[in-house]
Order: C-alpha cells, then sequence, then structure tokens
C-alpha cells in the first residue's frame, strides 16, 4: 500500500468504567489506523465498545491506557487548550438516536450553530444566518426550517440536523455513531447517500459504527469486527466479505437478514460460541494473515485460517 | 403457504383518528385486510404509516385521544370495530388475539419475577392457577429456548439481555395459544444475531402452538425471511397486497418499488443508493389523491387528483396505483427489481 | 368525464422541494402552558383570590382608621369586639386589630416571597452544579448532610444568640440558607437523569460551556419542578414562620407577622376566637392559593400534558 497519511491512530487502547470491584473493561488493546480520506467501519454487537472507542476519539470517555493520535499529536489523556480546540473542530460526531440528539426545546437554529456561537467562528449576524443556511441546503433541508422545533420534523430528517450541525465545524474527520440504526430501512438509503456525497464534496474521513453489515459493505473501505472490547478482524470491505476467518465475522454474516425470500428461506445460520477459544495457554496475538488482513487468534487458530485462505 | 380458505380476521375500510393539539389527524383512512389461518402476515411500512395504530385497533388498544371512525373488523363472527366496554376487549386480548411490542426492556414488569409474570397470563386468561400454571409457565420458558428455565423464573427481568427479554415476552404473549400473534417490530432493537434466532423461534413456535403471526415491520429482509404474505402500508393506506414472492419479484405499486430499490444489498459501490426522496405526508391535512405522488419521480398527472382504486394482478395480488389502469402509459418495473435475485445469488 | 381523466395519465415534473415539505403546527411551548394553565378553573379562580388579598391589603391599610405605626397600648380597649369603630376588634393590649392583620399578612408574604425566590436562585444554581460536574458531587453531598441532618432549631438559636434576636433581614437569609436543600435536591436528580442525554454529548463534542449547557439544555426540563417547589416553599415559609414564633425564634414584636399574631391569640382564643380567626383565615387562604397555583403551572409546564 501506499504511504497514505494517518489521520487517526490507535495505540494499545484501553477503557475502563467504574472503580474497584466495579471495574469493567470496555475496550482492551485496540489498534488500528484510519487513513484520510476513507470510511472505516466498525462493526460489532451492542455492548461490544465499539461506541466507547467512537466517544474516546472524541474525548467525551477518558482513556485508561494506550494513546489516540490525531494527525501525529496525542489527543488523549491531559491535552493543551489548543489541542483540545483543535480537536474540537476537527473531529466531530454523528450520534445514533435522532429523537434524543437534539435539544427539544432549542430552535433548530440554534442547534445547527452551536458549535459556532462557542468559538465564536463567524464574522455577524448576518455570517452565521448564511451559515446556518448553508448547512442546511447541504443536507437536502429547507432553510425555513432554521425557524423551528425539532419535534416537527421526522426522524430522517432530524438526522439530517444532527449531520449539519457536525458539518458546519467544518471538521476533517467525523465519527458517525450507528447513525442509521434508529431510521427507517428506506430513510437510510437518503443518509448515506448524503454522507458519501459530503465526503466527496469535502474530502472527510469516517469512522463508522455499525452493527448492520449489509448496510456497512456498501460505504465502507475497511471494516474492523469488535467482539466485548476486542477487535477479532480487520479487512477491506469486499475481503472481509469473500473470505471471512474469524468464526465471529462468519456468524455476523450469516445472520444478516437477505431481502430474497427464496434465498432466504434457504439460509442456514451460524451461531457464535465464545468458549471453543482456549487461550489458556496459547496466547493470541494479532496478525497480518495476509496484506492488510488481520485477525486476532492464537498460534493454532492462526494455522487453521492459513489453511483456510490457501485453499 | 395459506390456501384459499376463509379469513379469520376480516379488516374493511376501516378509519381511525386521533385528536392532537386540538387538531384532528387521520391516522388510518380506509384500510382493509384479510387475515387467513395458521399463515404469517408481514405489514411493511415507514414510520407514521399508521402500521402499528391499525393493528392495535384488533385489540382495542388505541391511546385515549384516538377513536375508530369507520369501517368493520370482523372476527370470530363480531364486528370488533364497535367494541367500546373492557369487559368486551377482555374476552379477545390475550386470549385470542396477542401482541409482542418492540422494546423487551419496558415490556416487562421490572418488580416481578419473569416465572410470575407468565403464570399471571395464564392465571387470567385461561382460569388456571397454582401449581399447574407455575408448570405450564416454565413449559412455556423452555419452547422459547430459555436454558434452565426452573431457575431462570425464579429471576427478574434486569437480570436478563435483551434477546432473552424479548424471548420472555413471547412466552408470555404465547402462553395461552392465542389464535392471533401480533409481532409490532419484535427485532427492531436487537442486534442482527439475535434477531435472526427470535425470527427462527416465532416459526417454530407458530407451527408448535398452530397459530396466524402477523410481523409488522420496515426490514425487508425480516420480510423475505418470515412471510406468506405481504401488505405493503404508505400514509394510512394499504397500498398492495400479494404472496412474498408476487410482492418481491412482481411488485406493481411505486411504493414497493421504491422500498425494493432502497436497500443497500442493491447499491453499488461508488454511486448513490437509489433512495426514497422527501418525507411521508403530514395526515393532519387531507391528501388529494394518491398520497406517495410528491415523491414519485414517474408520478402521473392523475395522481395528484384521485386517489386510484385496487387492481387485480393476480387472484392473490393487488395493487391501489394507477399505472395498473388499462389507460395508464406503459410503466416497466425498475430493472434493480428484475435483477435482484441474481445480485443475490452472487 | 372519462376523457377528462384519461387525458390526465401523463407523466408529471418531479419536485423534490415539495416532497420534503412538512406542515407547520405553529406550537409554542408557552402558549401550551398558558392554555393548559388556563383550563384549571380552581386555580385560575385562586390566582385572582390572592391578587385581590395583596391588592386589599394596601386598600386596607388606606381606609383604616388607625394606622399601624402609632398604635398605642390601651388597656381599656382591650378584647374588644369587632364593630363599627374597630373592624376587626382589638387585641389584649387594645390595638386595632384590622390594621395589624394586614399588615401582618404583607410582611409574611414579603417574608414568604424573598425567601421563595432566595431559595429558588441559590437551590437551582447548586443543584445545577451538584448534579452536573461530577467531582462536585462528594462535597456537596456532605454539606447537604450536615444542614440536613441537625434540626434547624439548633442552628436558629445560635444565630439568635450571636445577632441578638432575629431581625427581618437576618431571618430572611437564615430561612434562605436552609430552604435551598430541598429545591437543590430536586434539581439535582433531574440533571443526573437529562446530563448524559446523547443532546448534551452533542453539547460537549462542540465545546459548549458548562454554563450554556445548564442554561439552554438542562434548565427549560427544570421548570415543571422548580414551579411546584416555589410555589410550595411560599406557605411552607409562612408556617414554617409562625411555628419560630410560637417557639420565640421568630420576629421580635416589633416587626408584626401572621405567626406572631397566631401565637398572641393562642392564649385567648376560647374566649375571643375572633383574635385567631382572622389570621388564621389569611394564612390559610394563602396557602390553598399556591398550593392550587403550584400544582396546576407545575403540570402546565410539563409538555407531555400539551396535547
Amino acid at each position: 500500500m501506499a504511504e497514505r497519511e494517518k489521520l487517526i491512530e490507535l495505540k494499545d487502547l484501553q477503557i475502563t468504567f467504574g472503580t474497584g470491584r466495579k471495574k469493567f473493561v470496555a475496550v482492551d488493546h485496540v489498534n488500528f489506523d484510519i487513513y484520510k480520506g476513507e470510511t472505516f467501519s466498525l462493526v460489532g454487537e451492542s455492548g461490544s465498545g465499539k461506541t466507547t472507542i467512537g466517544r474516546a476519539i472524541t474525548r467525551i470517555n477518558p482513556v485508561s491506557a494506550g494513546e489516540i493520535y490525531f494527525k501525529g499529536q496525542r489527543i488523549s489523556g491531559k491535552i493543551s487548550k489548543e489541542m483540545d480546540l483543535e480537536v474540537i473542530k476537527k473531529c466531530q460526531m454523528i450520534f445514533q438516536d435522532p429523537m434524543a440528539s437534539l435539544n427539544e426545546r432549542a430552535k433548530v437554529d440554534y442547534i445547527v450553530s452551536e458549535g459556532l456561537i462557542n468559538h465564536h467562528l463567524y464574522k455577524d449576524e448576518d455570517d452565521r444566518k448564511r451559515k446556518v443556511e448553508y448547512a442546511l441546503r447541504e443536507v437536502g433541508l429547507l432553510p425555513e426550517f432554521a425557524s423551528r422545533f425539532p419535534h416537527e420534523f421526522s426522524g430522517g430528517q432530524r438526522q439530517r440536523i444532527g449531520i449539519a450541525r457536525a458539518l458546519i465545524m467544518e471538521p476533517e474527520f467525523v465519527v458517525a455513531d450507528e447513525p442509521i440504526s434508529a431510521l427507517d430501512v428506506s430513510i437510510r438509503a437518503q443518509v448515506l447517500n448524503l454522507l458519501n456525497k459530503l465526503k466527496k464534496s469535502r474530502g472527510l474521513t469516517y469512522l463508522f459504527i455499525a452493527h448492520d453489515l449489509s448496510v456497512v459493505r456498501f460505504i465502507s473501505d475497511r471494516i474492523a469486527v469488535i467482539s466485548k472490547g476486542r477487535i477479532v478482524e480487520l479487512a477491506e470491505a469486499e475481503e472481509l466479505f469473500l473470505h471471512p476467518l474469524h468464526p465471529y465475522t462468519k456468524a455476523l454474516l450469516s445472520a444478516v437478514p437477505i431481502p430474497d425470500p427464496q434465498l432466504e428461506k434457504q439460509k442456514k445460520l451460524l451461531v457464535y460460541d465464545p468458549s471453543i477459544h482456549d487461550y489458556s495457554t496459547d496466547k493470541p496475538v494479532w496478525e497480518e494473515i495476509l496484506p492488510g488482513h488481520f485477525i486476532y487468534g492464537n498460534k493454532k487458530e492462526l494455522e487453521q485460517y492459513r489453511r483456510e485462505v490457501q485453499a | 403457504m395459506a390456501e384459499n380458505r376463509q379469513p379469520i380476521l376480516s379488516a374493511k375500510d376501516v378509519e381511525i383518528e386521533f385528536t392532537l393539539r386540538g387538531k384532528v389527524l387521520k391516522a388510518i383512512r380506509k384500510c382493509s385486510l384479510d387475515l387467513y389461518k395458521g399463515e404469517t402476515l408481514a405489514i411493511v411500512g415507514e414510520s407514521g404509516s399508521g402500521k402499528s395504530v391499525f393493528t392495535k385497533s384488533f385489540l382495542g388498544m388505541l391511546d385515549a385521544n384516538g377513536s375508530i371512525t369507520g369501517g368493520t373488523i370482523t372476527y370470530d363472527g363480531n364486528d370488533i370495530s364497535k367494541y367500546k366496554t373492557e369487559k368486551q376487549w377482555m374476552a379477545i386480548r390475550g386470549k385470542k388475539i396477542s401482541m409482542v411490542m418492540q422494546d423487551p426492556m419496558t415490556s416487562l414488569n421490572p418488580l416481578k419475577k419473569i416465572g410470575k409474570q407468565i403464570e399471571e397470563s395464564i392465571t387470567y386468561n385461561q382460569g388456571i392457577k397454582g401449581e399447574e400454571a407455575r408448570k405450564m409457565a416454565i413449559e412455556m420458558l423452555s419452547k422459547v429456548g430459555i436454558p434452565d428455565p426452573e431457575r431462570r423464573a425464579k429471576q427478574y427481568p434486569h437480570e436478563f439481555s435483551g434477546g432473552m427479554r424479548q424471548r420472555v415476552v413471547i412466552a408470555i404473549a404465547a402462553a395461552c395459544r392465542p389464535d392471533i400473534l401480533i409481532c409490532d417490530e419484535p427485532t427492531t432493537a436487537l442486534d442482527v444475531t439475535i434477531q435472526a434466532q427470535i425470527l427462527d423461534l416465532i416459526r417454530g413456535l407458530q407451527k408448535d402452538l398452530d397459530m396466524t403471526v402477523i410481523y409488522i415491520t420496515h426490514d425487508l429482509g425480516v420480510v423475505a425471511n418470515v412471510a406468506d404474505r405481504v401488505a405493503v402500508m404508505y400514509a394510512g393506506q394499504i397500498v398492495e397486497v400479494g404472496t412474498v414472492e408476487e410482492i418481491f419479484y412482481d411488485a406493481w405499486h411505486p411504493y414497493t418499488w421504491a422500498l425494493l430499490n432502497s436497500l443497500p444489498q442493491l447499491g453499488v459501490k461508488g454511486e448513490e443508493l437509489p433512495t426514497i426522496e422527501g418525507t411521508p405526508p403530514n395526515l393532519f391535512n387531507e391528501v388529494h389523491g394518491d398520497a406517495f405522488a410528491p415523491r414519485n419521480k414517474q408520478a402521473l398527472a392523475i395522481d395528484f387528483e384521485e386517489e386510484p382504486p385496487f387492481f387485480n394482478v393476480s387472484e392473490t395480488h393487488i395493487a391501489k396505483t394507477w399505472y395498473l389502469d388499462p389507460r395508464a402509459p406503459k410503466i416497466e418495473q425498475p430493472k434493480s427489481i428484475l435483477s435482484l435475485r441474481n445480485k443475490m445469488k452472487k | 368525464m372519462a376523457s377528462k381523466q384519461d387525458e390526465l395519465f401523463r407523466f408529471v415534473e418531479y419536485s423534490p422541494e415539495n416532497a420534503e415539505r412538512i406542515g407547520y403546527s405553529n406550537y409554542s411551548y408557552w402558549r401550551s402552558v398558558m392554555q393548559n394553565f388556563l383550563k384549571r378553573k380552581s386555580a385560575v379562580f385562586m390566582l385572582f383570590v390572592f391578587v385581590g388579598l395583596v391588592i386589599f391589603s394596601f386598600i386596607a391599610l388606606a381606609i383604616g382608621k388607625y394606622d399601624w405605626a402609632t398604635l398605642v397600648t390601651n388597656t381599656d380597649l382591650a378584647f374588644h369586639k369587632p364593630d363599627g369603630e374597630y373592624w376587626f376588634g382589638c387585641d389584649n393590649l387594645g390595638r386595632d386589630y384590622w390594621c395589624q392583620v394586614w399588615y401582618s399578612m404583607q410582611t409574611s408574604v414579603k417574608l414568604a416571597a424573598l425567601v421563595g425566590g432566595g431559595e429558588c436562585v441559590l437551590g437551582i444554581v447548586i443543584g445545577c452544579l451538584w448534579g452536573y460536574v461530577r467531582w462536585l458531587d462528594r462535597p456537596i453531598t456532605e454539606l447537604y448532610n450536615i444542614i440536613n441532618n441537625v434540626p434547624m432549631i439548633i442552628y436558629l438559636t445560635l444565630i439568635a444568640l450571636i445577632f441578638r434576636g432575629l431581625s427581618f433581614p437576618v431571618m430572611c437569609i437564615t430561612l434562605i440558607a436552609f430552604g435551598w436543600l430541598v429545591m437543590a435536591r430536586n434539581v439535582r436528580n433531574l440533571v443526573f437523569m437529562y446530563r448524559d442525554r446523547e443532546y448534551n454529548l452533542a453539547s460537549r463534542c462542540l465545546g459548549t460551556p458548562i454554563s450554556r449547557v445548564l442554561v439552554k439544555n438542562i434548565f427549560p426540563y427544570l421548570i415543571s419542578v422548580i414551579v411546584l417547589r416555589l410555589a410550595l416553599s411560599i406557605p411552607g415559609t409562612i408556617s414554617l414562620e409562625t411555628t419560630l414564633s410560637y417557639l420565640g425564634l421568630g420576629l421580635g414584636i416589633d416587626t408584626p407577622s401572621l405567626g406572631i399574631l397566631l401565637r398572641n391569640a393562642r392564649n385567648y382564643f376560647v374566649d375571643y376566637p375572633y383574635l385567631l380567626v382572622f389570621p388564621a383565615v389569611v394564612v390559610a387562604l394563602i396557602t390553598i392559593t399556591f398550593y392550587l397555583l403550584g400544582n396546576a403551572f407545575s403540570d402546565a409546564s410539563d409538555p407531555r400534558n400539551h396535547v
């Protein structure tokens, strides 16, 4: 692979919640990089820790061990005020639930320009209004919506307001935390198209967090599969779908419903049983088994996977 | 596949209105649907299309500000749309028609052991008490795939995961062997792996307990998995009904086309996903003509003027669109739908 | 008819803007609050009663025959029953009761309003910080426990000793210093609930300062509870002041208040019930009014009741 600029680097990340006896390790030993201009997807079930990682990058959750780098500079842990401002401007987030992610008692105008107001990133009132109008148009909403309250809008429109709010900051990197899970299946395409369009027009880089693999295949460049706080497989999108190796990935893929009655009714469902991994003596490692295709397993399993790949 | 028989539930021209903030919302505008014994019927539509409201009216569970203002719902020889008293509904709810809701987190009483909750349902609906009810509850728990049911019946809902809770909810709903089980988006709040298991479970239970199942969903993947027949709803009306193969491979309503088109599985990387632009109409206002017309890129002028009637595509397939009128210009079904099966095969 | 319909079978232009257009519901929060509130006739009625009472108290003092400041004790007139000359009669020291009752009412209401307002402000500020800033939770909880667990009587006795009696301003400040506890606790519980909702996470992500998050994101959801607390604190203060007067820890004899009148009347009301009845009716009216008003307004400002 040619030398691509690494926008985000996660090094040996660990995030724990609670202290003492109630300590819960949400994310452990996570290592991956996100290159500029790509859509990197993180897929896993609820509770696997994917949202926690996304929130740690935008500094909503604190990190307990390991580091996160943005353009080579550390953005996790204690950082200077200037760095914090950099992160706010350059790394933004889109949230999952359109019903909960907007302040019901504020007008759309305020919601969208909240970031601008915080850091006074506009020249005067007219300039701010123009920026809001532009942001709303960019996501396909009418500028007249700025004077209304969120409850007047549908889920898809509210999600687009949330996107406008993140984009008005002109970020380089956007964490999209399950942005379409709470939307109707028919509206998801709208939002996905919008995200793709914005990626091209603004040169954005995405971390796309999801639990639905069918969607992820369409928009991602690379996909990482996470289970119980550990990344178990990482590969380019097509590669992962054509040659899944880890049993968890295989189970996830088999569970995705196919919208074709004849094929779906004949499908066999694979169930993942975590107890098939015996890590007592043979410790697992994170290994690049093919160029660009990483997998987590102990020596015995890696042997198995290598044989599978050759077959 | 359901053969030709008498429908066990028949809704004709049902109209439901809500009063909200002083105004009237016409949530269901003349909906008709037949349900045959032993089949699995899926009702598909966006949020706000009225699918939940429609099925809630079969159980008399509309919100206080809603009422059935027209049409009939015939079940077991009675017109249940005219039921006004709780007593009348009690004979049906839970006993003959039962419902599984979307969110397993809030469907269970957090303060009662789950064994007790199932027993309650059995005692209330079948009059069986005490030890026998307890035995039936445990049997139900094992039927829905909960391991070690004796021990788990003594636990509280917060000790179960989301998927397990949904299984318990299904156990409560199915404990009384209802005729009809309505599942309102039972897997939307669950992960995709758990979803597959729950769908399998409901299918198994249906065979075992001889139930008729109605699925409400907006996910066509789920529909393909479970349904025998499909009804598509938009803006408070049913716009197309047919067998699952007819709907997926031979749909005729432009909304159904748009739904099938917007599946991410059909997407080509680097290109735009085909999508349904715009937003469903606001049902506070009168709807003129075909409700889907403003969002239809190939709308006919008459779609804005007059509401289309149902046209027959086959004995089992009807669609409410002017495209099927002999006077309409030649319209081809979108190529993407015709090639749906080929793409999946790859 | 057939031909007219036939010609409509043609394709029309697609307009993406029309597809996006939605109905405008023109909902205004405060307007809905007012509408909801006005529906409760009993509350509106009591509001009029209270306002009338306050206005009347000014009128009453103006038209009264005797000015409060120039009252002299006159044992001859002691326990003079209400008649044409002394509309409310005279108290045990022969002073006109009419002006005493109305003046006391004004004092009590003023005290209650000031204390209520002070409790409100202090309670909201502390409650918000208590609930929102994680590391302040522990220290403020300890403070709350210290103030809450020691009976107020002990504190008041100490303060009375230090300040040699309790004047109006000292009483105000003291009551505020203890009254903020309940408001703060209620506010803190709500802030806890809303603190980690996604829209607040979004604000943090955008770098919104804590003050604006509290004011714009969280405060609007607190209004219902705050109004209820405030409305209930007013009769609460009056009754507390009455109790303190019984115990001799109230405002001094020189500053008249309903509490003092009631305390005096306690000794004589069996023979001279009018001494008790007049101030008691006033206290009762104020209490009922604020109770109803508080509940009505609190229900009205809860958006879930706006149908």
